[in-house]
């Protein structure tokens, strides 16, 4: 496993689409965002500093990214030109090779989160953690429910170019209504229903993070789209 | 083992009631370059798959290298090696990084580096896999597809889209790895590559081994062998159609053409050397293996 996740990281190293879309794009969306709204306490934003915010939520700017994108074209990619098939000829289960890649991925999250944190350290500053571990358990599900997410879009898929298709359709809602561009405060009675049951991670770690509530109320999507998403999972892999 | 490397009884199997595989019968023995030839759809990827444990089936009895692929494939997984039909390595992944990661999946039996420079390889070790040519990658496949040091090597359309050149270098490198110990079964659809290359022949035809033997053999299917060569007079062919073997004879003015099976060439040369007729011209022209694996599967054999 550890010679595969080592070759894995290696190969992401050089797809520069892959690091833009892990490390440049959510330190953008801070750096952004934060300025625009600036550092005022803002009911919208639940009485905290929306530049606080925006340093928050651009922690789950890569999981959302890289699970929804990343992962489901590099995992299509693989099905599609039979590397996978290889592996399996040569002894090395699927599973193990898919294993692989969602441990690159969490690698290059938690890579991406640290520079937005970095960055922000610099600039805004990073706001203290009010409920600490509740947001670190916002922190697991979230990345493990967007991985699995992103497992069943790469088996679901004939193509990397469909992955990459149903990936970014599946990106831009969560991003924009699941925490990443409006806050939920400010959002109309529908859009923040539909907010809700989205799987959003960012949420799910802003919400401890910043005190709105020790355990989001995204947790529970969270976790029932984790759990169609493994047994999806399981049904695509043994499809094969 | 009694030299036998694979033995194929009754092999059955359906997709979702299709029935793909209806009663496949061969065997390979050891040391040999083993050819399964035939049209798309005739069931050979899917068979390969099977006797290398990379498919389940529904019945029949497959043995190899004395194990059975579907109970046993991780005992079978070292001692085999195999180049898919339609795989690929990732663009990015180097020549020298995919003889390191999988010779350390086989658990470094060989040292790649080695493996590199026997199979020409050493000279691109940093270049990329999709920058690769079609032989280049071909050369790549057959080094991964002997990583492991195999006693069984499965080459399953490995020199399609090749050109001439790199075909044939491929050929060799085929015919080292069975030098070199290997017992190597080749999928093809290039009759001139079974000919070329197998000691042995299976032609499959929706979803059986329609004839199954050395091509010289098969080649027989392929109608008679054709016998030319100068003559003045029709007066030389009396009585050749009574040569053992003979099918036709006919005469065009200035030619003879005499058609018959095999064993006919020698008799009939020996029957027009009796009469004192040496023509300087004599040509035998045999049916190829294609001529005979077509005339099989046309024939509905």
């Amino acid at each position: 496993m550890s010679r595969l996740a080592l070759l894995e990281a290696r190969l992401l190293a050089r797809d520069w689409t892959v690091l833009v879309f892990a490390f440049v794009f959510p330190v953008f969306c801070m750096v952004v965002l934060a300025g625009v709204f600036g550092d005022q306490p803002d009911d919208g934003f639940g009485n905290v500093r929306p530049d606080d915010y925006y340093v928050v939520a651009s922690l789950g700017v890569p999981v959302i990214a890289l699970c929804l994108v990343g992962l489901p074209v590099s995992l299509a990619s693989y099905r599609e030109r039979g590397v996978l098939r290889r592996f399996e000829a040569f002894g090395v289960p699927a599973w193990r090779v898919v294993a692989a890649q969602a441990l690159v991925t969490l690698g290059l999250v938690v890579v991406g989160a640290v520079l937005v944190l970095a960055l922000a350290s610099f600039t805004y500053g990073i706001p203290s953690v009010v409920y600490g571990w509740q947001t670190a358990v916002g922190a697991v599900v979230g990345v493990v429910c967007l991985l699995l997410l992103g497992v069943v879009i790469g088996l679901a898929v004939p193509s990397a170019r469909a992955a990459q298709a149903v990936g970014l359709l599946a990106f831009f809602p969560l991003y924009l209504l699941g925490g990443g561009g409006p806050p939920r405060g400010v959002m109309t009675g529908p859009m923040a229903d539909i907010a809700s049951a989205l799987p959003s991670p960012i949420l799910a770690i802003t919400d401890p993070w910043l005190g709105e509530h020790q355990f989001s109320g995204q947790l529970v999507a969270l976790g029932v789209w984790a759990v169609a998403a493994f047994v999806a999972a399981v049904v695509f892999a043994r499809r094969g | 083992m009694d030299g036998t490397a694979i033995e194929v009884s009754d092999l059955r199997k359906d997709y979702d009631g299709r029935p793909v595989l209806r009663g496949v019968d061969f065997s390979v023995a050891e040391g040999e370059i083993f050819g399964i030839a035939g049209r798309n759809g005739a069931g050979k990827t899917t068979t390969v798959e099977v006797v290398q444990g990379l498919r389940s089936f529904d019945s029949g009895t497959v043995r190899v290298l004395g194990l059975d692929p579907a109970r046993s494939r991780s005992e079978l997984r070292p001692l085999i090696g195999a180049q898919l039909q339609t795989s690929a390595l990732p663009d990015r992944l180097r020549v020298g990084e995919a003889l390191q990661l999988f010779a350390g999946l086989a658990g470094d039996v060989v040292d790649w580096r080695s493996l590199a420079a026997v199979w020409g390889l050493d000279g691109m070790l940093r270049q990329a896999f999709g920058t690769l040519s079609g032989g280049q990658r071909q050369r790549l496949f057959l080094a991964l597809a002997l990583v492991n040091r195999p006693r069984l090597v499965f080459l399953d359309e490995l020199t399609q889209g090749l050109d001439p050149a790199a075909r044939r270098g491929t050929w060799a490198l085929i015919e080292q790895a069975r030098d070199g110990g290997a017992t190597v079964v080749l999928v093809t659809h290039d009759m001139d590559e079974a000919e070329r290359l197998c000691d042995r022949v299976a032609v499959m035809s929706d979803g059986v081994v329609v004839a199954w033997g050395a091509p010289s053999e098969l080649v027989g299917f392929g109608g008679p062998v054709a016998m030319r060569f100068s003559s003045s007079s029709a007066s030389v062919l009396e009585g050749l159609e009574r040569v053992p073997g003979v099918v036709e004879v006919r005469f065009d003015g200035r030619a003879a053409a005499v058609s018959g099976e095999p064993r006919s060439v020698v008799l009939v040369a020996a029957e027009l050397a009796r009469r004192g007729v040496e023509p300087d011209d004599f040509t035998v022209v045999r049916p190829t293996l294609e001529d005979s694996v077509v005339a099989m599967l046309d024939g509905g054999l």
